[in-house]
């Protein structure tokens, strides 16, 4: 996985944008969420008013809305607590080999665990990364474009998201909106791209089907 | 950035993610909403992430760029490449960085 790098460079981008390393670290285990966390870096470091930084990070945290209907009907019969951590655990890369797992056929019992076993580790692996690139800061070379990482590891999730028409209609509409809105401040151009692309599939699904 | 209004940031965005994910995991039922809002729902993966993913490959400086001397859109394409064939997220990462560093080196 590109967990690593990516949180070394989503702590780099905290201290990049003026705050310092324990307040890096301290958003990475509030948020847990790769690109809430560079997202809420970049609007830290314009000085946007909080409830643009806030809805920025609930617009790229959307999809765990998906994520979560997806799984819930597999957690239903856990207890609130384990409901609770596995909640805060969820990522893209848990939901992928999570429900994968949840399709298999055997048994059911133990699934949680092996939920939580993914999901403990890569939250391990994320805070050491960001923790890393909070303290190291901005010392890797920049010819080494390290960034590049976080694209790809969105990337590697978008690929097997499109399957249907539909859906390459939602994902060519956000990415074409996305290049059009990109001049809007505060990264309003994610709010606005997300919302198109929806739409779009929504509408050529519905054509579809009558 | 007043530190006060970081800390107020920090703990808003925990309990932005936090929600979002909790949704219906704790709190609802998807099958109650509206046959509309689980249709939409499906959407938001592919819109949400291509509007990450796709300035990131064309317009890493702001202004579209599909020239050479942005060698990231086609370090992309080589990890979708990648991606379509083998269902490893590591391996189309590392295509895709070592196709950038090749390119990048040549471009020097």
């Amino acid at each position: 996985m590109g967990t690593v790098p990516f949180g070394f460079v989503a702590g780099v981008a905290a201290v990049g944008a003026g705050m310092t390393p324990l307040q890096g670290i301290a958003l990475s285990l509030f948020a847990f969420s790769g690109i809430a966390q560079l997202v809420v870096a970049q609007l830290v470091a314009v000085q946007s008013p909080i409830l643009v930084t806030l809805l920025a990070a609930f617009v790229v945290s959307l999809r765990f809305l998906m994520y979560s209907a997806a799984l819930s009907p597999h957690l239903a019969h856990l207890t609130v607590r384990w409901r609770v951590l596995l909640t805060y655990l969820m990522t893209d890369q848990v939901f992928g080999m999570g429900v994968k797992r949840y399709g298999d056929p055997g048994d059911r019992g133990h699934r949680h665990w092996h939920l939580f076993g993914i999901g403990i580790t890569l939250w391990a692996f994320w805070q050491a990364s960001v923790l890393a690139g909070a303290i190291l800061g901005a010392q890797v070379p920049a010819a080494w474009s390290l960034d590049f990482v976080v694209t790809l590891s969105f990337l590697v999730l978008l690929v097997p998201a499109v399957r249907t028409r539909a859906d390459i209609a939602a994902a060519v509409v956000a990415g074409a909106a996305a290049l059009l809105a990109a001049g809007l401040p505060y990264r309003l151009s994610l709010v606005v791209a997300s919302l198109a692309g929806i739409a779009a599939g929504v509408a050529v699904e519905w054509r579809h089907r009558r | 950035m007043n530190d006060s209004l970081v800390w107020l940031v920090i703990v808003g965005s925990g309990v932005v993610t936090f929600l979002t994910r909790a949704s219906f995991i704790l709190f609802a039922d998807p099958h109650k909403f509206p046959h509309g809002f689980r249709v939409a729902l499906a959407f938001v993966p592919p819109a949400v992430l291509a509007a990450i993913v796709i300035p990131g490959l064309v317009s890493p400086a702001g202004g579209i760029d599909f020239s050479l001397a942005n060698p990231r859109w086609i370090a992309g394409l080589v990890a979708i490449g990648v991606a379509m064939r083998v269902r490893n997220a590591l391996a189309s990462i590392l295509a895709g960085m070592a196709a950038l560093w090749i390119l990048q080196a040549l471009a020097r």
